[in-house]
Parts: C-alpha cells; structure tokens; sequence
C-alpha cells in the first residue's frame, strides 16, 4: 500500500479546489475518495504525479466540476419540485378567493373581508416570494435577479396596499404611493436602461416599458379617487344649508309666559347645543396643523375623507366613547327624558340615544355613538352632529 | 459491465440497501463493495454517486459523520430512520419491477 504523504494531500485538495469543487463537504469526499484509489491502486515505485493524472478522468466525463453541477442540480430540484407544488396550490387558492372575495365585496355580501384578506396574504406572503425565488434561480445576470427582486416588491406592496384601502386600513394611501415609486423610480430606469443597451432586447424593452408606464399611470389616477367636485360641493351646501337652519332655530325668540319647565328645558337644550358646538371647535383643533382655530366648513371642505385623527378624538382606544361624547349622550336622554315628562311629545325620537338596529346592513345593533360617529369621515360626523343640533333646537322650539 | 443508463435507475437503491445492512460506509468503501458483490459487472461511478448522496443527506434519508483517518477527513455516511423505510420502499419497488420485466420481456429467469 502506499502511503499519502502530507503535501500529496494538499496538492490533492488544491487541485480539486481549483477545478471548481466549491462545496467543503464534497470537496472531503473526493479527497479521501482519492486518496482511497492511490493507496489501494498505486505501486510503491510508481511516480504520484502520473498516477494522480491517470486516475482523475475517472471521476468526470469533460471536467471534474460536473460532480458539484450534478449536487446541486439534485439538491435544488428536490426543493423545486416541492416549490412549484407550493406556488401553484397557494396560486389557484388566493386567485379563487380573491375572485369570490371581490365579487362578494361589490356585492356587499357578508364574508367579503374574510376571503379577500385571505386570498391577498396568500398571494402577497406565499405565491409572490416563492415565484420570485424561482425565478431568481433561472436567471444568470445579477442585473435580472435585481429586477425580479424589485418587482416582487413592487408587486406585493400594491397588493398589500389595495388591501389596506378595500378594509379602510390606515397607512394604505402611504402604501399605494410607495408602491407607485417603486415601480416608477427604480423598477422603471433599471429595466429601461437595462434593456435598451441590448439590441436584441431593445424593441421588446421599449414596448414593454410603455406598458409598464401606462399601467402604473392609470394606478396612480386611482391614487386620490374621490366624488367629483359638484358632488362634493353639492355636499357642503347642504352642510351649509344645516348650519343655517341651526342658527335660525337657534335665534327664535321665546315667548315670555313660559312655565318653569319649559324655562328649564330651553336652559337644558342651550347648555348642551354649547357642549356640541365646543366639541366640533375641539375636533377642529385638533387637525388642523399648530392646533389652530378654524371656520367649520373651511376645516370640512380641507379635511374631507378624514378618518383617523376624527376617530381618535371621538373614540377611546378601546373603541368606547370618549368622556365629551359621552357625556353629550348622557345630557340628552336626559334632554329627551325631560320633554317626554313635560310636553305632550311622549316619544321625542328626535333626539333618541337608543341603539339602532340596521337591518339593511349585516343585521348589526349598533349603540348611538357608533351608528352616528363610528368609522365616518370627518364630513360625515360634522354633518350628524349639525343634524343632532338641528333636532334639539327643534324639538325645544315645537314644545315652546 | 452494465451501461450507466441501466445503474442510474437504480442508484439509490443500491446505497440504501447497502448502507442499511452495514453500520456506516464511506464513498470509496461503497463503489468497492459494489464492484465485489457484482464480479465488477456494476461500478458506481463518483460522478453519480457522491451526487445522489449528497441529495439523500438533504432529504433527512442518510446521515454522516466525520472522522479522522490519518492526515485527512473522511465521512462515513448511514442510513436514519427514514432512510430504513425508503430502503425497503425501493427494494420493493425494484423486485416488482422486475417481475414486470420478466413477464413483459417473456424472459425465463435462471434457476439455481
């Protein structure tokens, strides 16, 4: 037998390091795997260059990196297999409830929310990645890996984004122009410039590049889709209109002989018409930037579709009424108490604080601060509390 | 000798039924016992068979070890629980499959 010495080992491991064994672990077997062949196979006075030379075309048919090629086909085909099945079966999911999910949605049929969340995380968190890992893997250019990289990212946040806009989710706007950068600023010049310096590519990439451009284009019309502006000034001329009655009922002179009741209940309505009227100045507040005072259909016409800060100054994090709030509810089933106790109108549904029952929507019971305030643009809670103000001034004006 | 084709097929069913009669063996000791088992009618060749064990390492059906001998590493690869399940799986597979090729190739098998 013949004995390896130590530098016939490194030689060894060099030479098969330097025909492009990268792999450690394989590189440990073919080492020792060599070395096998020489002690067992070579002569005591046979020359170890020669005889290296004359046993290593055994291990390849051109070169000895086809080992390495071959691991590795087999390593990732196991998973590519496995990954494909994944893509397709996640694929074919989110795509069913996605289009169920929407259908539902336009529809507004119960269990839309459930099945478009469903399919878009789906899709943005399974579908989109694994594809994209595929993808990168046939492609040879890091230039290409790149492009794959960044139009996954592009794809998921507008998925993400349309997402958080369909559910009323805050950020979503924030989201939808980042998305939109994405693919405008950095998607964009790196395939265009990319693509256009290839002649072989050049048409195709110039073609492709409108497409591109003129699909983000019509997204981003969609950016800041709102009701056309005689609709909305339509809207805040019939706030305005609210606000007039308001002032109106408000300045009717009452009678002189009035009873002690009466007298009470005009004393009653005021205080809490002042209590609304100071927590509509509050909100106002606290929108506008530095916290300044502004007209009230100046700020509505300004904030319009505001959602969040309205909400939080409405609402609790618990989602219970805020003290204000509550306290306005409470001072008017008082209000209402006391005329029903008084007068001859012994329902006063004018300025009810029961729960409304909404059969016309998901058969849900809501209490009054939901049904009025909860989940509505700044536009919408400004008209119901007007609307409220209107109701109590009439009801006190009809009982005088 | 059998053409490559012929022992590609069966590859892996060859090193599991091997690993798992024995405790450990190491690539070289493999393609030896091959080769002396069959009269040197089959001999693995590196090229497909450090692939192939490389893969049923990934897949959890071999496990190694690494242990030094003299001036170099060598692995000893086994087979895990798994892989005992595969071994008699492809076993299996590969016996019925020859009795399908007996019968449809109408080959009268050599008796004793």
């Amino acid at each position: 037998m013949y004995v390896l010495k130590d530098e016939h080992i490194s030689f060894i491991l060099e030479d098969i390091r330097r025909n492009g064994i990268e792999s450690e672990e394989l590189q440990l077997d073919l080492l020792d795997h060599i070395c096998c062949v020489i002690e067992t196979e070579m002569l005591p006075d046979k020359n170890f260059d020669e005889f290296y030379r004359s046993i290593i075309p055994r291990f390849y048919k051109r070169e000895l990196k086809e080992i390495q090629e071959e691991t590795q086909l087999l390593l990732t085909f196991k998973n590519y297999y496995a990954m494909k099945k994944v893509m397709i079966m996640s694929g074919a999911f989110s795509a069913f409830t996605f289009i169920i999910g929407s259908l539902l949605k336009i529809m507004h049929w119960p269990g839309a929310s459930l099945l478009l969340l469903t399919g878009i995380v789906f899709f943005c968190f399974l579908f989109l990645p694994i594809l994209s890992i595929l993808k990168v893997k046939e492609q040879k250019q890091s230039k290409d890996k790149l492009l794959i990289g960044i139009a996954t990212i592009f794809a998921i946040a507008i998925c993400l984004a349309t997402l958080f806009k369909v559910m009323h989710w805050p950020f979503a706007s924030m989201l939808w122009s980042s998305s939109l950068g994405i693919l405008f600023f950095l998607f964009l010049p790196i395939y265009f410039f990319g693509g256009i310096r290839n002649p072989e590519t050049k048409t195709n990439t110039i073609i492709s590049s409108i497409l591109i451009l003129t699909a983000g284009g019509l997204l981003f019309i969609l950016t800041n889709l709102r009701a056309s502006h005689v609709t909305e000034e339509a809207v805040f001329n019939s706030d305005d209109q609210l606000r007039a009655s308001y002032a109106y009922l408000s300045e009717q002179k009452s009678s002189d002989s009035l009873s002690e009741n009466q007298q009470l209940l005009i004393k009653k309505a005021d205080a809490l018409c002042l209590k609304i009227e100071n927590l509509k100045v509050g909100l106002i507040k606290s929108i506008t930037p530095d916290g300044k005072e502004m007209a009230e259909n100046e700020a509505i016409r300004l904030f319009s579709n505001k959602f969040d800060p309205v909400q939080s100054y409405l609402f609790a994090e618990n989602g219970q009424a805020s003290t204000e709030l509550a306290s306005i509810k409470k001072e008017l089933a008082e209000l209402q108490k006391l005329v029903q106790e008084n007068t001859a109108d012994k329902e006063c549904s004018l300025i009810s604080t029961e729960n409304i029952h909404r059969s016309d929507y998901k058969n849900q019971t809501l209490s009054w601060e939901e049904f009025y305030f909860k989940g509505l643009p700044m536009e919408n809670v400004f008209r119901n509390f007007n609307q409220l103000l209107v109701n109590i001034r009439i009801v006190v004006v009809s009982n005088n | 000798m059998y053409s490559s084709e012929l022992v590609k097929g069966t590859l892996k069913t060859i090193i599991l039924k091997l690993l798992s009669e024995s405790d450990k063996m190491y690539g070289y000791e493999i393609t030896q016992k091959v080769k002396d088992l069959t009269g040197g009618k089959i001999q693995l060749t590196e090229g497909a068979l450090y692939p192939t064990l490389h893969a049923m390492e990934a897949q959890g059906i071999l496990t190694t070890d690494v242990v030094n001998v003299g001036n170099r590493i060598r692995k000893y690869y086994s087979v895990t629980q798994t892989g005992k399940k595969v071994a008699t799986e492809k076993v299996n597979e590969f016996s019925d499959f020859i009795d399908t090729m007996i019968f449809l190739l109408d080959l009268k098998p050599k008796m004793g």
